[in-house]
């Protein structure tokens, strides 16, 4: 459902991103990985529009992006960014509930307030619904923020597949909440939404993504399911370190273990070891 | 009056705590300004007492002197209303540039409007004394406000020019045109100060003072339009408003066409503080305090925090104008500099209680 | 519910202040029947009406002061801040600077006639107190002698004491006359440089087409700066290049800045020949400035500072 042919985004005479095509489809999630700087946070705000591609096109629902309208597309795409600027004294609650906005006419219905309840319970922020956003932890202020932009979509439109996009959303949680919040995600997915996301962590892409693509330098590397994309070879190559891959013990998918040895060389600096390619 | 009815009525849910604070404090506020008006109606150089008051509204015959129906309805009627009305724009007005800015400490004169004003009434205080109002002598009376409202139209037209960048508004580059445009119109304010004669300095200075006394149904009529356009349709803007306060780009992402409401939130607001300075000067601190004060008891939902905040605002304007003619009658205190008075003291414990 | 309650309300609000605004204008404004006036004609040239100036409120210092030399001060109920001398004004109620008048203020002494000059303001509040019944009479506020005349003659006319008047004029017109006889035969014009500091501000000069300037040409001197109209700020420049014999100053002004030694301090004044020989010389605001009763009194004073040898 959501389609994206060639964009690239210049800055000046600095390339971000170099002709990358990728496609995601109601009910899978998408893991965009790649080093710092490789442009994984310009690859989803261009697929957002929020930054303007020099070439290239996105489609959502097969409809151009700069045709949908505004509200209509927000009834059926949520954006969860990579951080916050509100530092005004919403209350969380206040804060889900502004997920609504592009359903709400006039008031908000009872029916808008429980959905906003509901989001926070499933981000399991619901015991903080009456605290200020601006007292929050990060992590805290993470899972509202995710709340507000799952009750965005929470109930499926009549004609149209929903699409869901994540800006880092694991970045300031801790690891019980990093596997619960990309849990939520997947059971979204598999009610019908796509779901493209940017991690960092491998090894959530590998057990909660169905395809990943990997990107370097502004470029798309490779692309496919964790199985065929993880592998020593693909990641010395975007990410510049020796890994081990191997089967997961448990789970049903690969998992990835860095193998970086760091070395004190004779001037009491640190070095990274023999067999890095840098 | 039942709950359901209440919450019938209000544009906000009143069911979670803060709702029900939003209420108390909403009611209170309605109370609170008809209450401060009919003080006023009966406060000041002349007495008159409420009962006095109520007989005159309803015209019972024999209550009452005509010097005291003279001064009520000529003077004191108008400059309450125009109080209410100036009080009204100015808080909702700051309130909305605060939430455009994203800063809670953002002033309604960071876009130029103010200083622009007071820039095109010292203009025509040194130049105008020349130009001939023969042919409509009453004309001569609101030159002055005439004049400086479009001479604020103007500056705020520069400022939102040089704020944009590849057809959208860069709000940082907005506000830091509109301190650049603000200093020069200070600047060229200097530069006629030096060219001023004394009286007409004194004129500059008592007019941008601040004062409701110049209060007349003519300037109350002409100036109204000016002002009630903006209190009511800015808080028609109120969810956008919130929307936007997540950050420009999340507000696209929730529908909200953040171009069309920056546009909106400018001129609405330009057109209130245009209209507000050109009728009764410069007046501080009441665009910046009242909306902060609400926030800390109401929260920052703009639905219930606008229209508050002008009946905070106006409230606020009334009292400060009860100050300054009865501390020194039967001579006046501009009413500016009690505003700033007030401000002053409470932006400071706002700065500090922040810190910690 | 598209439009919130609260607008509802206050548009309800508003409609009512206005039916009752409008009601009110219907009453015709109540007119006394008056059997005799005096009909004035004020600086502008129109004809205002005076039916009765039994409580009269004036403003600017050479106006009230104009009241008091009539023996008409019985009648006055309220002066400006600016209404200094006598002192007797001072203790009258203030209703504020004159400039920055408060109709209410005005109005609280029910005042049957406003005496002012052009310079009361702001024009709003004159409008108000017009629009409430209450008789506004600007007088001319020329600075020169006759304006000084046409404003003692329109004062008596407005309170009903013309002859008074006339003999105040008279007076006045003698002072003036005697001072002139004796400085005609003066054997030269002394060059003088009128300072003006603004509250203590920076000391300002004066030009030509003031008060000052006409007060020095009166008591038979020659204003030292020519160059321009008004006030500009002092400069050491133009301090030496005026070359002043006498430096002139209001006296409250003197005093606010330390007396002679205090000028002495100020840019350029120690370089002039006033300043070498210490001719530093002070006479009171308003009977320097004012333009009234005691213009008179001001030029033979200033003459004598200027001229002692003819006295």
């Amino acid at each position: 459902m959501l389609e994206v042919k060639n964009i690239t985004v210049k800055a000046g005479n600095k390339t971000l991103l170099d002709n990358a095509s990728l496609k995601t489809e109601a009910g899978e999630v998408v893991a965009i990985v790649g080093a710092n700087g490789a442009g994984k946070s310009t690859l989803l705000k261009a697929v957002c529009g929020d930054i303007k591609r020099t070439q290239g096109d996105v489609f959502i629902n097969n409809k151009y992006l700069e045709d949908w309208d505004r509200c209509k597309l927000a009834r059926v795409r949520a954006v969860l960014p990579q951080s916050s600027v509100l530092s005004f004294p919403f209350t969380v609650f206040e804060v889900a509930l502004l997920g609504r906005n592009p359903h709400i006419r006039g008031r908000e219905t009872k029916r808008d307030c429980d959905i906003a309840h509901e989001a926070l319970c499933a981000t399991e922020a619901d015991h903080l619904t009456e605290r200020f956003y601006p007292t929050l932890s990060g992590g805290e202020q993470q899972r509202t923020q995710l709340a507000r932009v799952l009750a965005q979509i929470w109930e499926k439109p009549e004609s149209s597949e929903r699409l869901l996009l994540l800006d880092e959303p694991t970045s300031s949680l801790d690891l019980a909440h990093q596997h619960a919040t990309l849990s939520l995600a997947r059971k979204f997915a598999n009610e019908g939404v796509g779901v493209l996301t940017v991690l960092h962590d491998l090894n959530l892409a590998s057990q909660y993504a169905d395809r990943v693509v990997m990107l370097k330098r502004g470029h798309l590397i490779c692309e496919g399911s964790p199985r065929k994309v993880f592998n020593s070879e693909t990641i010395r190559e975007v990410f510049s370190i020796d890994s081990v891959v191997m089967e997961h013990p448990t789970l049903p998918c690969p998992l990835v273990i860095p193998a970086v040895v760091r070395n004190v060389n004779n001037n009491g600096n640190l070095q990274l070891a023999v067999g890095v390619v840098s | 009056m039942t709950k359901e009815t209440l919450i019938r009525i209000l544009p906000f849910q009143a069911n979670s705590a803060s709702g029900s604070r939003s209420v108390i404090v909403f009611c209170g506020l309605c109370v609170l300004l008809p209450a401060l008006c009919f003080i006023s109606f009966g406060v000041g150089a002349v007495k008159i007492t409420p009962f006095e008051v109520l007989a005159i509204l309803f015209q019972k015959q024999g209550s009452f002197d005509s010097q005291q129906e003279t001064l009520l309805f000529a003077i004191r009627l108008p400059r309450v209303l125009l109080g209410v009305l100036v009080g009204a724009g100015l808080a909702v007005s700051g309130a909305t540039m605060q939430g455009l800015f994203r800063n809670p400490l953002a002033d309604p004169g960071l876009i130029g409007i103010s200083t622009g004003c007071a820039l095109s009434a010292a203009v025509w205080i040194v130049f105008g004394e020349t130009v001939s109002f023969k042919l409509a002598p009453l004309l001569k009376t609101f030159s002055l406000s005439l004049v400086a409202f479009p001479g604020g139209l103007l500056a705020t037209l520069i400022v939102y020019r040089l704020g944009q960048r590849e057809g959208r508004t860069d709000v940082p580059t907005m506000l830091l045109a509109g301190v650049a445009v603000s200093a020069l119109n200070i600047s060229l304010m200097g530069i006629l100060s030096f060219i001023s004669t004394d009286a007409q300095l004194r004129n500059i200075t008592f007019w941008t003072l601040g004062s409701l006394g110049g209060a007349t149904w003519t300037m109350l009529i002409v100036t109204a339009p000016f002002i009630l356009i903006p209190v009511i349709w800015l808080p028609k803007l109120a969810r956008s408003l919130n929307a936007i306060l997540l950050g420009e780009a999340e507000a696209e992402h929730l529908g909200v066409n953040t171009e069309n409401l920056k546009r909106k939130c400018v001129v609405l607001t330009t057109m209130a503080i245009g209209a507000s300075v050109a009728s009764a000067g410069m007046i501080g601190f009441v665009g910046l305090v009242v909306p902060h004060l609400l926030r800390l008891l109401i929260g920052a939902d703009h639905r219930v925090l606008l229209p508050c905040s002008a009946l905070l605002g106006a409230s606020l304007l009334l009292m400060a104008d009860l100050s300054s003619r009865t501390i020194v009658a039967p001579a006046e205190l501009p009413v500016g500099s009690i505003t700033t008075l007030i401000g002053v003291p409470f932006f400071l414990w706002l700065l500090i209680s922040r810190k910690s | 519910m598209k439009l919130l309650l609260l607008k509802k309300i206050s548009l309800i609000f508003l409609a009512s202040l206005t039916l009752f605004f409008v009601s009110a204008c219907r009453r015709q404004a109540s007119s006394n029947s008056i059997s005799k006036y005096v009909s004035v004609v004020d600086s502008d040239g129109k004809e205002v009406a005076i039916t009765d100036s039994s409580r009269v409120v004036s403003i600017s210092g050479s106006v009230t002061e104009t009241v008091y030399a009539l023996s008409a001060e019985s009648k006055l109920v309220g002066t400006d801040t600016s209404s200094i001398y006598p002192e007797a004004a001072t203790k009258l109620p203030q209703v504020g600077y004159m400039r920055q008048l408060s109709a209410e203020g005005v109005l609280s002494l029910k005042p049957t006639l406003v005496l002012a000059t052009k310079d009361a303001g702001p024009p709003a509040v004159i409008e108000q107190l017009k629009s409430s019944g209450v008789t506004v009479l600007i007088l001319p506020s020329e600075t020169n002698p006759e304006g000084a005349r046409k404003k003692i003659k329109l004062t008596a006319q407005a309170l009903g004491v013309e002859a008074k008047g006339d003999e105040l004029i008279k007076k006045l017109d003698e002072q003036i006359k005697e001072t002139n006889s004796k400085i005609e035969t003066a054997k030269s014009k002394p060059r003088v440089m009128f300072v003006y500091a603004r509250g203590g501000g920076a000391p300002n000069v004066s030009g030509t087409k003031t008060a000052a300037d006409e007060m020095i040409r009166l008591a038979g001197g020659v204003n030292a700066v020519t160059e321009y109209e008004n006030y500009k700020p002092l400069t050491p420049e133009a301090a030496v290049t005026a070359a002043p014999d006498f430096i002139l100053l209001p006296k409250l002004v003197f005093d606010s800045v330390g007396g002679t030694d205090g000028v002495l301090k100020m840019p350029g004044i120690a370089l002039t020949p006033a300043g070498k020989n210490r001719r530093i010389i002070a006479i009171d605001d308003l009977l320097l400035l004012g333009f009234g009763p005691r213009t008179g009194e001001g030029i033979k004073e200033l003459a004598k500072l200027l001229h002692p040898e003819q006295f």
